[in-house]
């Protein structure tokens, strides 16, 4: 009973002790909210490279505005995942940036909010606007346009004369490098990246209604389908493409000189400059007969559902993330075209080649679809493409997926 | 002889600390103790109270239950084997067990795509969704007023007349408003709030009651309503009729067809969702519900899921083992081979053994992916690339053989250090009395290591086994980083096994997570994972018991 | 240990016995004994060695490569620094390395004294629910922890609001978490062990007198010193390359350990900077060597070797 009473002694004695640190701490801290840091934080999602950009500029949107705006840094190949999970349980952050194709995604779960686009949407791209929209309402805003193009190393070859795609890999193999026109494919496929073909052969993964808004009705089936699948099992077969090609593969066997072209997007092509390439970039020719058309994405952020904060999250999207200067200081750590239209005049990007390059291999670009159901397209998608690359029967293989992905869309509503 | 010697000297001198120790039983150590649970308590009694006052009743409840259970056990004399076990069954309660149920729950809900969050939420986002900007209709300059702790709007409507309304309030005109050109400037009966009143604009008031706020633009519900512009407190939009969620009928009342019609989407609460005519709501998603024991159902019913855990059943369990199996016996070969401080650099090439492991897991799965790229792999190109009309083995994706040797393979790099530094651990244990006296017995030493050696390595690292027979039966990590589960042969569907998909790789294909996830369906698979491999381990470790009391 | 010594016997023995031989013969037959006890042993450990090693010269290539990447499998074409020092300069990389060493030494020292006080009751004490226990830690560490980060996301907010310091973006959330799982597997290696000290010795001490706990910190502790070693290390190691928790729980760059720092480097596709992530990885591994070399003398020669010095 001694022992419990010291015990019960000291224990008071610190807890009244560390009662009254905690709180005179809690008392300090509000205090300080009032004279310095505003009550209002924005918890902001970004990627590796695009902090890079926001890091130095925010500062002065923060003294302006009067919010503390927390960049918080997060793969981009989490971030879509995460922001499900944790927007979900009624947390997360309050701004996230993503892609246009999250879009479907996201409503569906209930975990975006619409971001009141009227103001600025004269001074921004409009298909990145579009990409933004769905059922007349805006959700998020864009921050750049991308698509995949082809990609010459002028080191290997200084010209290209080729209109058809057939003629390209005839010119390439004639450079007498290892392989040809690299194409990133690996063992799961990739079919964003060869979409251009594909599209090509007048085979797009879905029908689009008569406002050009895509249904889930699949659009690669048939005989534009069928040909494009024979075409990719005949590339294979002659060893122009093959399994073993991955995003890793393509990025060092281009700059080491094995191949003279690349169907490869901006972000790579970021990396090959750095890295002293001298590169130009092209439309991708066509192989089916009909434009190749690449997918149009649009980086953009979104705003949280659940933010608490839905004012001053869309102030600091509309005033900060869309204006020219923060658009052109993405535009510094990513290459890719600004949306805010203003940003894409300006000079530095403008005069510059690569920029170029992709802005008109994108001339064509479709948006890529945002509905749900693109969800159950990938995967079969790339594999089968994978697989009839890799050898397996065209046709077959590509029917097969076509049924299975028909299947996942009915089944998943 | 000299073992001997060195023991009896180490209980003379515990003797002596014996006796100290008895001599004041208020010792050091007991007021090590009693520090220490004064902090304890004092932290506890510190979380209880903060608890409380947050409204975190749960948290409170198991702290106050926490509290009175270790001081219980710390000065109660009884409780002997709990004073050793309870620190850490703390934490195992809280950050494991807590986790578990909590995980576990999951399998009896709905939670997955389009199942996200709270009903209220839902409602919430779908009511916000729904309200479309009318492009053509005028931007207005408005002013926010406060009635109680209601916001109503006021605006100057064609004929200079002022407006106000609120929430479900459609607005109606107030004579006696002050109007200043087009800004209503006072309502009686209202507050005006300035912009600059709110937080983050220079104020404390929450912003979020003026931009929830939605005025009804007229007492017909097809004539739109009214928001303020988030970026602008000072000026309000028409938006065109969305949707209305009506809480005595439960359910939302969707009027943003194009051709007038008004749709009623009844809630289900049984499903989660929002539903008309056997249809769920396309504009949004439902809500997280109970479903009892549907997810269980589903998982017995289905003839695919049984048919697909049947044929990856036996796979799983020849990869747990000989992912167990190898890298034991690498293991303590290794050991016994380095259990002799005659080899010059010994230490050296400890560390190169262990190495694989010091190195990140992730990393190494990567790196042994594309050293067996069939066209670019090392292992094809340089280590097997000079045997005379080698073609290359297409190792992780040619055949599921081949796969399953590469994942075996990989697994033995990733694991055999693991085992070396128990097995050398477990010999360097091994009391030296026990060899001495058995070499005094005349045993050789073959018969020393199968009689002594082992018997006693067994008993120190069985548990262990069968722990890591359970970790590979559930180590996705592995087969997800470096095969996918695949391949998967040319035909099949994604969904199909793969050669080396295991069960638990299987539950991630099968419940859609990373596409169209259903995790509900996800946890009550893997709990049936659990289950199974539970039950081998608990049968397992039952097995062990004899082996237990060898000494 | 016993075979060693053995070999001592052995060669004192034809040091002695065999002095009217020549000196080649005795050189030969000393050669012969040399291959049989330890010349081999050489041969397993250089094989064994290539085996370990030879994947990680792509990443000690890479780490040294400025233009690395995971398909750039030359080996040493160019030799520079400039990974190293952009790891340092880009990123808050020192800072992570200080976390990563508080977060995986508090984690050993914590997994060390927690599992092994648990492992000492379940070896020494008879006590009712002693089985069932021991079942229910062996059988909680199955369960699959694929979807158990949304509970444990759900669990830090809620503990944050209580107290601050267990919330997110804080290294302590992260040791408490890692601390969760002290009484898993660990437990078991040491309890195993302990079950191979005789229980002679402590009923020995316990008729000197002693108490059970200085037992426990005289006598058993002493006894299995090359597993407690063993369970530092390997604890160590766990939180050293533990990077889903981790992840969720440390928002800022400067929070993160080096596993969420390496993952950061390469986890998105197409952000991956290879070169830096090698020599981040290189430097990571150099504390896990350096710890098991300093705790090598406790593995190899802790128990043993003390009590024959006596």
């Amino acid at each position: 009973m001694k022992r419990l009473a010291a015990v019960a002694a000291v224990a008071i004695g610190l807890t009244v002790g560390l009662a009254a640190c905690g709180g005179g701490q809690k008392d300090d801290g509000k205090s300080n909210g009032d004279s310095g840091k505003s009550s209002v934080t924005l918890t902001v999602w970004v990627d590796e490279t695009r902090i890079n950009a926001l890091k130095p500029i925010v500062g002065e949107y923060e003294k302006s505005a009067g919010v503390t705006i927390k960049l918080e840094q997060k793969n981009f190949d989490d971030i879509r995942a995460d922001f499900n999970t944790q927007v979900s349980a009624g947390a997360g952050p309050d701004i996230a940036v993503g892609a246009n194709d999250w879009l479907g995604e996201l409503i569906a779960n209930n975990l975006i909010a619409p971001v009141d686009l009227s103001t600025v949407a004269d001074q921004l791209d409009e298909r990145a606007v579009a990409a933004y929209t769905s059922a007349g309402q805006t959700y998020g805003v864009p921050y750049a346009l991308e698509n995949i193009a082809l990609v010459r190393n002028n080191a290997v070859l200084s010209e290209t004369k080729a209109t058809t795609f057939d003629e390209l890999i005839a010119e390439a193999k004639a450079t007498g490098t290892e392989g040809s026109v690299l194409l990133q494919i690996g063992e799961e496929g990739d079919g964003y990246t060869s979409y251009p073909l594909q599209s090509s052969f007048g085979a797009p993964v879905f029908k689009q209604d008569a406002d050009g808004e895509w249904t889930p009705e699949l659009g690669m089936t048939g005989d534009p389908g069928h040909a494009y699948a024979q075409y990719l099992g005949k590339l294979g077969a002659e060893g122009v493409f093959s399994k073993s090609v991955t995003y890793d593969i393509v990025k060092a066997d281009f700059q080491a000189g094995k191949a003279p072209y690349a169907i490869v997007g901006p972000w790579l092509v970021a990396d090959w400059k750095a890295a002293g390439m001298d590169v130009t970039v092209l439309p991708v020719p066509s192989a089916g007969g009909q434009p190749a058309q690449p997918f149009l994405g649009v980086p953009g952020f979104f705003l949280s559902a659940q933010s608490k904060q839905q004012a001053a999250a869309q102030r600091f999207m509309i005033n900060f993330l869309t204006a020219k200067d923060t658009q052109l200081a993405l535009f510094d750590v990513g290459g890719r075209l600004p949306a805010n239209t203003e940003a894409a005049a300006d000079p530095k990007v403008v005069e510059d080649p690569i920029v170029g390059g992709f802005l008109e291999a994108g001339k064509s670009a479709v948006l890529q679809p945002a509905i749900p159901a693109m969800n159950q397209v990938w995967k079969p998608w790339g594999k089968a493409e994978a697989d009839i690359i890799g050898g397996a029967d065209p046709v077959a293989t590509w029917d097969k997926a076509m049924a299975d992905i028909q299947q996942a869309i009915t089944a998943a509503g | 002889m000299s073992n001997e010697t060195g023991i009896d000297r180490a209980a003379a001198k515990r003797r002596r600390q014996a006796t100290e120790a008895h001599a004041q039983s208020w010792g050091a150590g007991f007021f090590v103790k009693l520090t220490l649970m004064a902090l304890i308590d004092a932290l506890g009694v510190y979380g209880v109270w903060t608890a409380f006052k947050v409204g975190s009743t749960v948290i409170g409840t198991v702290l106050v239950v926490l509290l009175i259970v270790v001081n219980y056990v710390y000065f109660a004399k009884r409780a002997l084997p709990a004073k050793y076990i309870v620190p850490g069954m703390v934490f195992l309660l809280i950050f494991q067990i807590y986790v578990m149920i909590n995980t576990a729950y999951v399998a009896f809900t709905n939670y997955g795509d389009r199942h996200m969050g709270t009903k209220q939420d839902a409602i919430e986002a779908i009511v916000r969704n729904s309200q479309v900007l009318d492009p053509d209709a005028p931007v207005r300059p408005v002013a926010l007023l406060l009635e109680g702790d209601e916001y109503h709007l006021a605006y100057v409507d064609e004929d200079g007349q002022a407006q106000v309304g609120g929430q479900d309030e459609p607005f109606a005109a107030d004579p006696e408003a002050t109007v200043e050109g087009d800004q209503v400037t006072a309502v009686p009966g209202y507050t005006t709030v300035q912009e600059a009143e709110f937080e983050g604009l220079g104020g404390t008031r929450p912003t979020k009651p003026v931009t929830d706020l939605l005025v009804p633009l007229s007492s017909d519900p097809n004539a739109g309503s009214m928001k303020v512009m988030a970026t602008d407190f000072t000026r309000g939009q028409t938006y065109r009729p969305g949707v209305e969620y009506n809480e005595a009928e439960d359910a939302l009342i969707d009027r943003t067809s194009k051709d007038g019609q008004e749709i009623v989407y009844k809630a289900n609460n049984t499903t989660g969702q929002f539903e008309a005519n056997g249809q769920r709501y396309p504009g949004g998603g439902g809500w997280k519900v109970m479903v009892g024991f549907d997810n269980f159902v589903k998982l017995f019913t289905d003839p695919e899921i049984a048919t697909t855990f049947a044929k990856v059943f036996i796979w799983t369990v020849v990869f747990a083992f000989l992912s167990v199996a190898t890298t034991f016996f690498a293991g303590l070969l290794l050991a016994l081979v380095f259990n002799s401080d005659r080899i010059r650099g010994l230490k050296f090439y400890r560390v190169i053994m262990i190495l694989p492991y010091a190195f990140p897991g992730f990393m190494s799965a990567l790196l042994w992916k594309n050293l067996l790229n069939k066209d670019y792999g090392v292992i094809n190109n340089v280590i097997l690339g000079w045997i005379p009309g080698f073609e290359g083995v297409d190792w992780l994706t040619g055949s599921a053989l081949t796969a399953q040797v590469s994942v075996i393979l990989v697994n033995l790099w990733l694991g055999y250090p693991y085992m070396f530094l128990v097995c050398t651990g477990a010999l360097q244990s091994i009391p030296g009395d026990i060899m001495e006296s058995a070499k005094v017995d005349g045993a050789g030493p073959v018969k020393r290591f199968s009689k002594i050696t082992l018997p006693l390595l067994f008993v120190s690292v069985a548990p262990l086994l069968i722990s890591s027979f359970a970790f590979n039966f559930n180590n996705f990590n592995l087969i997800y980083m470096l095969t996918g589960g695949g391949p998967i042969p040319p035909g099949d569907s994604v969904n199909d096994p793969g050669g080396t998909d295991i069960m638990i790789s299987m539950v991630y294909k099968l419940a859609g997570v990373g596409q169209n996830p259903d995790y509900g369906l996800a946890t009550a698979l893997s709990i049936i994972i659990f289950i199974v491999v539970g039950l081998i381990a608990v049968f397992s470790f039952r097995k062990t018991r004899s082996l237990e009391d060898v000494m | 240990m016993s075979s060693e010594k053995q070999f001592r016997d052995y060669t004192a023995g034809t040091a002695r016995g065999f002095t009217t031989r020549t000196d080649a013969d005795r050189r030969a037959a000393h050669r012969k004994a040399w291959w049989r006890e330890v010349g081999w042993r050489h041969i397993v450990a250089v094989v064994v060695s290539i085996y370990a090693v030879f994947p990680l010269v792509f990443v000690v290539n890479m780490a040294f490569d400025p233009n690395a990447g995971l398909a750039n499998q030359s080996i040493f074409k160019s030799f520079s620094l400039q990974n190293f020092s952009d790891l340092f300069s880009s990123r808050p990389f020192g800072q992570q390395l200080a976390n990563t060493l508080i977060v995986g030494g508090i984690t050993a020292i914590g997994t060390v004294l927690m599992g092994a006080a648990a492992a000492y009751a379940f070896s020494r004490f008879r006590f009712q629910g002693r089985r069932f226990t021991l079942t229910f830690l062996l059988v909680v560490q199955m369960f699959p922890q694929l979807l158990a980060f949304v509970a444990i996301y759900l669990l830090v907010l809620g503990l944050q609001e209580v107290f601050p310091v267990l919330g997110m973006n804080s290294l302590v959330t992260v040791i408490a978490i890692y601390l969760g799982g002290a009484l898993g597997v660990n437990t078991f290696l040491m309890y195993g062990f302990f079950n191979t000290v005789p229980v002679s010795l402590d009923e020995a001490a316990k008729l000197d007198g002693a108490t059970h706990a200085q037992i426990y910190w005289t006598i058993i502790l002493r006894m299995v010193a090359p597993v407690l070693a063993v369970v530092g290390l390997l604890s160590f190691i766990s939180s050293f390359s533990e990077f889903v928790i981790a992840r969720l729980v440390l928002t800022q760059p400067e929070k993160w350990t080096l596993a969420v720092a390496l993952y950061d480097m390469v986890g998105s596709e197409r952000h991956q900077v290879w070169g830096q992530f090698a020599a981040g990885a290189v430097i990571s591994a150099i504390p896990v060597l350096v710890l098991f070399l300093f705790l090598q003398r406790y593995i190899v020669s802790g128990l043993t070797a003390g009590a024959v010095k006596g």
